[in-house]
């Protein structure tokens, strides 16, 4: 690659970079890779310095299953409570094409938008400790500098909270991991490498995220 | 001991101010934290109880502990494939509900519904998910969506 970059610019660019990469080839993650993904991690801010973030490593095969399992199923239920409550339709209402929300609906209502994690060759399981002030704040800042030195190191990862968000499933979680009573388990960070580029998502204009003195105001100005 | 009975407004004024502190922190995943809530009255009260691993005996089981714990006037269900419509009548914590609906925040937690789920999913060994809830005249409608089976973890 001949292209140069300042600092900045190669910092914008892994940002802008960064994709939810759910499909991976089978090549494995290397020991160097995870290591720079875990320093990363650990330098990330943290109230009072608490440092409250642990990872838990999973590759082996039988693990990964089971958590993927953990993760379709809880996919699965919330996103069926959504389609019959027609939630999910309103949701997808701009999309047209019959086929394409279709494979939409049946890909979040089985929970393949989540099981995936037990095809990828390394899963890391964020923990945080509870009895510090900043938990999901420190860990949340720990998971994006992990997913910005994946992208930088031209792997692929996805965030899934899918088998910690409800209470439930988080406990299925702890008891297959051995998580302590004093931890939670956050997320679990799928890594390997893409299958294909992605497209970037949509992001909103940045004309109705950024005010100026009070909210309401415009920050940006609408181009004439 | 002190024997008095502590008043229902004071008990329902705290579970709203809990919920919302919840709500304001969490938004619309905190419902996703509360679907234990209950866990503790259901171990003592319901588990006893729950001999038949039949769906209707164990909504019935559920129903029965709700009335004669003075929780709720009464529940009814409608069973259609895998959604189950609840109609509760006479909640204890109603008021909880309307208060949510007047600051414009959706009902997003039902103990009664909790403890159905529990219920269901321990002796069935089948996944349920709380859809919706919804604060009607006659009552809360709730609707529950019953799964086949967990997803293997083997």
């Amino acid at each position: 690659m001949s292209e140069t970059y300042t600092l900045a610019e190669a910092t914008l660019k892994v940002i802008q970079d960064r994709r939810s990469v759910r499909e991976f080839t089978a090549d494995p993650v290397s020991e160097q890779e995870l290591d720079m993904i875990l320093e990363a991690a650990q330098q990330a801010p943290s109230g009072e310095n608490a440092q409250p973030w642990r990872f838990i490593i999973v590759k082996g095969e039988a693990l990964r299953k089971k958590m993927g399992a953990v993760a379709g199923g809880g996919s699965g239920r919330r996103f069926t409570a959504e389609f019959v409550t027609k939630k999910m339709q309103e949701r997808f209402s701009n999309l047209q094409d019959e086929a394409k929300r279709k494979a939409a609906f049946e890909k979040l209502t089985s929970g393949q938008v989540s099981a995936f994690m037990a095809e990828a060759p390394v899963n890391i399981v964020v923990c945080g400790k509870k009895d510090v002030w900043d938990t999901p704040f420190d860990t949340s800042a720990a998971i994006e500098n992990i997913l910005l030195m994946v992208t930088a190191l031209g792997l692929g990862a996805c965030w899934v909270i899918a088998p910690c968000i409800d209470i439930r499933d988080e406990e299925r979680m702890k008891a297959l991991l051995g998580i302590p009573e004093e931890y939670k388990a956050i997320s679990v960070i799928s890594v390997g490498h893409q299958t294909r580029v992605h497209r970037p998502r949509p992001r909103l204009p940045i004309q109705e995220l950024v005010f100026t003195e009070k909210w309401g105001e415009a920050y940006y100005k609408e181009q004439a | 001991m002190n024997t008095k009975l502590i008043p229902l407004d004071y008990v329902n004024n705290l579970v709203y101010e809990l919920e919302k502190a919840f709500w304001d922190e969490r938004g619309r995943g905190a419902r996703f934290r509360m679907t234990t809530v209950g866990r503790e009255f259901y171990t003592e009260k319901v588990v006893p109880l729950l001999h038949s691993p039949d769906l209707e005996e164990i909504l019935k089981t559920v129903r029965d502990v709700l009335q004669n714990e003075g929780i709720v006037g009464s529940v009814v269900y409608e069973q259609e494939d895998r959604l189950l419509r609840i109609r509760v009548e006479g909640c204890l914590h109603r008021k909880v509900e309307e208060k949510m609906a007047a600051h414009g925040i959706e009902p997003w937690t039902c103990v009664p519904a909790n403890l159905i789920v529990l219920a269901i999913e321990e002796k069935l060994a089948r996944p349920v998910e709380l859809a919706e809830i919804k604060v009607a005249e006659d009552g809360c409608h709730l609707l529950l969506v019953i799964f086949d089976h967990h997803p293997s973890l083997a």
